[in-house]
């Protein structure tokens, strides 16, 4: 099965782009390749022009199911410890870095609850401080605010533009909710369904640093979340099985 | 039903069952000689086990199930992870396995004891093998299941090949694992009795079969007791010891 064809992108050092598709497009499949996970049947991932053929260094998958990433043999601040350890760093040294890490996503009070004694919320902010643990250059997220309440995902979204430009990070998001991909990015990347082809990029010049609540009402992003929104709702395939 | 009417339910099946046999053998329905009732067989039992005249066949039995069981173990999930992890691995050991797998292990006591004599050897042998099969399969089904997130996890974190085995495939696979591990000690404790009557020399399962053969009915129920209540027990220590090794189960 043809999941992508001739997608073409290239991400700068330091930008946000947003990747915005219907669901099942092969959106995170694309991510997956990015991320060196899975092999690409034809074609190329260069990460500062070295091709990529395996996990690279500097790159950090987060997954769509945080909860299944996570072990859940390993305390809170043990996972975090998991990317510490990968990064060579002396097992003395980890737990005390491991907490400053929890400190920076707000979870420094549950350093030694478990995964799964967790909110949803908070295991996708721990599965974001052991991303940073990592000290990537890149992260690559796989519709990271999916599966967590209205609220939280205005807080993760917040937290992870925080984090973006505070650490100069290039962040490659996958969604399919236009909101979120027009408040959190410098780019939108559209992808029409199967097989998947980029239908149409835009540069999104919305002000920084976005709020939660004003940059919704500015009338950039509303006219850009319209254009978009009208764009994915006339595709064919959208709404397949059923009349509008 | 509340877990206090529950537990009463249980409770009262229990004594219902003493009740009757006691009922049958104090009427002489049943030969008292050979069935004697349970208040003379508890306080037999308890005899036993207050003067310490349990100890040293409990310890006997005990260190023969703890070495066979041990070594299946570590050969179970060693065997079990390389065929889980290695496809070439599974395919050289998996129709030997399925072969030799539905063999019942008891058959194999006679070939055995050509081999190895009738002794320690043979019993520690023969524990081992019927221990290994249990705990083999269900680490091979672990390792199996383990997640394909947890697994690309420790390769977007660039972990070894090697690694990701000890620390993200075995304590991924280790509720399964123990699923064997459960199956595997009720079997190693069948056949620690099996062991001890075919050639033991003083093992709980050597006891039962010496009381019966000079006719010391009491104590022979006496032993059967206690080996019941070893099983119990060390069915009820593998539950606190499975919840307390893989917590995140129930969730």
């Amino acid at each position: 099965m043809v999941a992508l064809d001739d997608v073409s992108l290239d991400v700068r050092p330091g930008e946000f782009v947003a990747i915005l598709g219907p669901s099942g497009c092969g959106k995170s499949t694309l991510l997956q390749i990015m991320a060196g996970l899975m092999p690409a049947s034809a074609g190329e991932v260069k990460l500062d022009g070295h091709a990529v053929f395996g996990p690279p260094p500097k790159l950090i998958y987060l997954f769509q199911q945080y909860a299944k990433s996570l072990f859940p043999w390993r305390s809170v601040v043990r996972n975090v410890e998991f990317a510490l350890q990968s990064r060579g760093v002396q097992r003395a040294a980890r737990r005390g870095q491991a907490l400053e890490y929890l400190k920076v996503v707000g979870l420094d009070g549950f350093a030694d609850r478990y995964p799964w004694q967790l909110s949803g919320g908070m295991q996708q902010r721990v599965a974001i401080a052991r991303a940073l643990a990592a000290e990537p250059e890149v992260l690559l997220l796989d519709e990271p605010f999916s599966a967590v309440d209205a609220l939280t995902r205005l807080e993760l979204q917040a937290l992870v533009l925080d984090l973006w430009s505070r650490r100069k990070l290039t962040v490659v998001l996958v969604t399919h909710d236009v909101d979120e991909a027009v408040f959190m990015a410098d780019r939108i990347v559209m992808l029409s369904g199967r097989p998947a082809k980029v239908t149409k990029m835009r540069e999104v010049a919305i002000t920084r640093p976005r709020d939660p609540i004003t940059t919704r009402e500015d009338p950039d992003f509303l006219a850009l979340r319209h254009d978009l929104m009208a764009e994915l709702l006339a595709r064919p395939g959208v709404n397949e099985g059923g009349p509008l | 039903m509340s877990r206090l009417g529950r537990a009463a339910v249980s409770a009262s099946g229990l004594a219902g069952m003493l009740a009757l046999w006691e009922t049958v053998s104090d009427t002489g329905l049943a030969n008292a000689a050979l069935l004697p009732p349970p208040s003379t067989t508890l306080r037999a039992a308890w005899a036993i086990i207050a003067s310490g005249q349990v100890l040293a066949p409990l310890g006997q039995s005990l260190s023969l199930l703890a070495a066979g069981y041990a070594l299946a173990s570590v050969l179970g999930i060693g065997l079990g992870l390389a065929m889980g992890c290695s496809r070439s691995i599974y395919g050289l050991f998996e129709p030997l396995v399925e072969l030799l797998r539905p063999i019942p292990k008891a058959a194999l006591v006679p070939p055995l004891f050509l081999f190895l004599g009738i002794g320690t050897t043979t019993m520690v042998t023969i524990i081992t093998i019927g221990c290994f099969f249990p705990v083999l399969i269900n680490t091979v089904q672990g390792v199996h299941g383990v997640d394909p997130v947890l697994l690309d996890t420790a390769r977007t974190f660039r972990r070894s090949r090697g690694l990701t085995i000890l620390e993200v495939i075995l304590p991924a696979g280790l509720p399964m694992i123990l699923t064997g591990m459960r199956v595997s000690l009720a079997l190693g404790l069948i056949l620690v009795v099996l062991a001890e009557m075919l050639a033991g020399s003083g093992g709980i399962g050597f006891l039962i079969l010496d009381m019966q053969r000079s006719f010391d009915i009491v104590a022979m129920f006496a032993w059967l007791l206690i080996m019941a209540l070893l099983g119990l027990i060390l069915s009820l220590a593998f539950d606190i010891l499975e919840t307390r090794a893989v917590p995140w189960r129930a969730h």
